[in-house]
């Protein structure tokens, strides 16, 4: 029984590979060039700051919670890195602890609300986008703020649009995001009890994993994920911009589940949610190869969504 | 109270009846306390600022403006008992409002039809999520998640740019400017409410909600009420668009959107848990005025209505916490 579960998490992995795979296949056929090295490389990228959204969000999941905050922590982030740095190479240092210690407490203070004053998770982040979102808003006047006009330190840009090997460097950090967190969640104690919480937090509790420090900190890490995608796309894009952050709340979570994570925590892998934004990335690509209007992009997108659901994600009948 | 998880043997002395109530309705009573409290505010920082007490004018505006969200708020209550939560209000308010503003017109009875047609729009929609949640074994953040997506996607189809019409006749009836007639329509919401909760689908809503084993166990057909639950959902957000289109007197695919988090912030406001099984139309109603009240007070605080979230979301925290501390209060003091 333990080896067939094993097996059917690893299918639904394989399946969420097997749906970009066939992705950029698909892409090559309506759009030549689609699948070159250049354009393979740029969509993964993109994928990146999905990814590593997805990353965070994928610890929260893992123990049965969400992170809806991701939208504006991820927006605050990048007007946080301009503003700090002011677009000075020698500001670059401090604007990115800055923005990063802004992720861990906005992510901290998601953590102790759900944790220790007992408020939902789904309301406590939503929560928190509001708080980020007024101060983020309220701080900047709008994006009015004479520092607001700032663009990304070039060192940033360079980091992200650079490459190494011929491979985008924001991709060498992706990757080796996707190696560090698949070694920590399979491999350590600390990836051991965030399974043991999602699967059952009092028998966890029980077999002495301190739940309260455990949970607080993987809400801490998606914070910092968020605020780590926000400096990059930042970087990425040369400038903040209001809402940029508004499409990864719900990239991220799709990408979680369309790697197999179960919403209810306790199983599945990251390699499996990279494999989800990469896929997802993908498929928006695909469509706007076939210059699909927004409307169809958003109803394919849904259909795909519930689709590959319908084949992997299943609950047993009750 | 059906499905009481309170019911204890006959050895057990009784709880006086009225801590019964107050212990099972300390989330409504509650929410009831925090809208008089918003509501006394507001009037006094009107009182102080105009020299007046609000009258029909500030009266009618509110309750116009908060038609929708207390309709979509309705809804989501109706999920979130049976344990779900639907993210896809947005969408279809999004839908129902772009349908409302393309096809409200002529004779009455042609507005009659084409108003049941957008109400049956909005369940289908339900339905739909009813069947992938409850046939489809998939979990409801999920699968609303992605109808949300389709259902924008549908509205922007029909409505690419903001425009339509809605009829000065339609909107003086739903929503008439000069009297808070709309008020009506929330009394008789409540009224249904009050024969849900006592027909045979109440019972199993708050029965599936509080402990669905064990109601699948007593016969209730789960898989069934889940499916009801999600379309009767989807037709109160119908409700919701046309209301929100009368009120605009046009549509926009877009203006939905922000039903999603309003609905529910007005639901946890209201009392009613996301765990299921505990909540009410007039918790949901109350949470939904408490939504709009803190807006209508931050404008008459002078704050800057850029920081307006800011302070929403931390009114939220405490709203739920000290909720959740005086909830606990109550109920161990029994």
């Amino acid at each position: 029984m333990k080896r067939l579960a094993l097996s059917r998490d690893a299918l639904r992995v394989l399946a969420a590979y097997g749906a970009a795979v066939l992705l950029f296949v698909i892409g090559a056929f309506v759009h030549p060039g689609f699948a070159s090295f250049q354009s393979v490389t740029s969509i993964l990228l993109v994928a990146s700051f999905v990814g590593l959204v997805a990353a965070g969000q994928c610890f929260v999941i893992l123990i049965g919670g969400i992170d809806l905050s991701v939208p504006w922590v991820l927006n605050a982030a990048a007007i946080l890195l301009t503003t700090a740095s002011l677009g000075q190479d020698g500001r670059a240092l401090y604007a990115v602890s800055l923005t990063l210690g802004m992720g861990a407490l906005a992510g901290l203070a998601n953590g102790i609300g759900v944790v220790w004053l007992g408020v939902p998770a789904v309301v406590m982040t939503l929560a928190m986008n509001g708080i980020i979102e007024g101060l983020a808003l309220g701080l900047s006047g709008g994006m009015t703020c004479a520092a607001c006009a700032s663009y990304a330190p070039p060192a940033i840009a360079a980091a992200v649009h650079g490459t190494w090997l011929g491979i985008p460097a924001a991709l060498w950090l992706w990757l080796a995001v996707i190696v560090v967190v698949s070694f920590v969640l399979s491999l350590t104690r600390f990836g051991r009890a965030t399974y043991a919480i999602g699967n059952n937090p009092r028998a966890a509790f029980l077999a002495g994993v301190n739940v309260s420090v455990t949970v607080v900190f993987l809400y801490a890490l998606s914070g910092v994920f968020s605020a780590l995608a926000g400096i990059l796309l930042a970087g990425f894009g040369g400038q903040a911009s209001l809402g940029m952050g508004t499409p990864y709340l719900f990239q991220s979570i799709a990408a979680v589940v369309i790697g197999g994570v179960s919403i209810l925590g306790g199983r599945g892998t990251y390699l499996g949610a990279a494999a989800g934004a990469a896929s997802l990335t993908a498929l928006v690509s695909v469509l706007l190869a076939l210059n699909m209007p927004e409307y169809g992009r958003s109803i394919i997108y849904g259909v795909v969504i519930l689709v590959l659901l319908l084949l992997y994600g299943r609950e047993q009948r009750e | 109270m059906p499905a009481d998880p309170t019911s204890r043997p006959a050895a057990h002395r009784r709880r006086p009846r009225a801590a019964h109530i107050l212990g099972q309705n300390s989330g409504l009573i509650l929410a009831a306390a925090i809208l008089l409290l918003s509501i006394i505010v507001f009037a006094g920082m009107f009182a102080v600022q105009q020299g007046r007490l609000p009258g029909d004018f500030e009266i009618t505006s509110t309750v116009n403006n908060t038609m929708p969200l207390a309709l979509a708020a309705i809804g989501q209550t109706i999920v979130v008992l049976t344990r779900g939560i639907d993210l896809s209000v947005g969408g279809v308010i999004d839908l129902t409002n772009a349908l409302a503003a393309i096809f409200l017109a002529g004779s009455i009875l042609h507005m009659i039809v084409v108003s049941l047609l957008i109400v049956l729009a909005g369940a289908a929609a339900g339905l739909i999520n009813g069947l992938l949640v409850g046939l489809g074994r998939l979990q409801p953040i999920v699968v609303t998640l992605a109808t949300l997506s389709i259902f924008q996607g549908l509205a922007i189809r029909v409505l690419p740019q903001p425009g339509g019409a809605v009829p000065a006749g339609y909107t003086s009836f739903l929503v008439n400017t000069n009297r808070p007639t709309a008020l009506v329509f929330l009394a008789l919401a409540a009224l249904g409410w009050m024969g849900l909760r006592r027909s045979r689908l109440g019972v199993n809503l708050f029965a599936i909600g509080n402990d669905p084993q064990a109601a699948i166990a007593l016969g209730v057909k789960a898989v069934r009420t889940r499916i009801v639950a999600y379309t009767i959902a989807g037709a109160l957000y119908a409700v919701a668009g046309i209301f929100l289109a009368a009120n605009a007197t046009a549509g926009d695919a877009t203006t939905g959107d922000g039903y999603t988090l309003t609905s529910i912030v007005a639901v946890v406001l209201g009392g009613v848990s996301l765990f299921g099984g505990r909540g009410s139309a007039v918790g949901a109603i109350c949470g939904a005025f408490i939504t709009t009240m803190i807006v209508n007070i931050l404008f008459f605080a002078h704050i800057d209505p850029l920081y307006q979230s800011f302070y929403e979301g931390l009114f939220l925290v405490i709203a739920v916490v000290f909720g959740g501390l005086i909830g606990r209060l109550v109920r161990s003091g029994r």
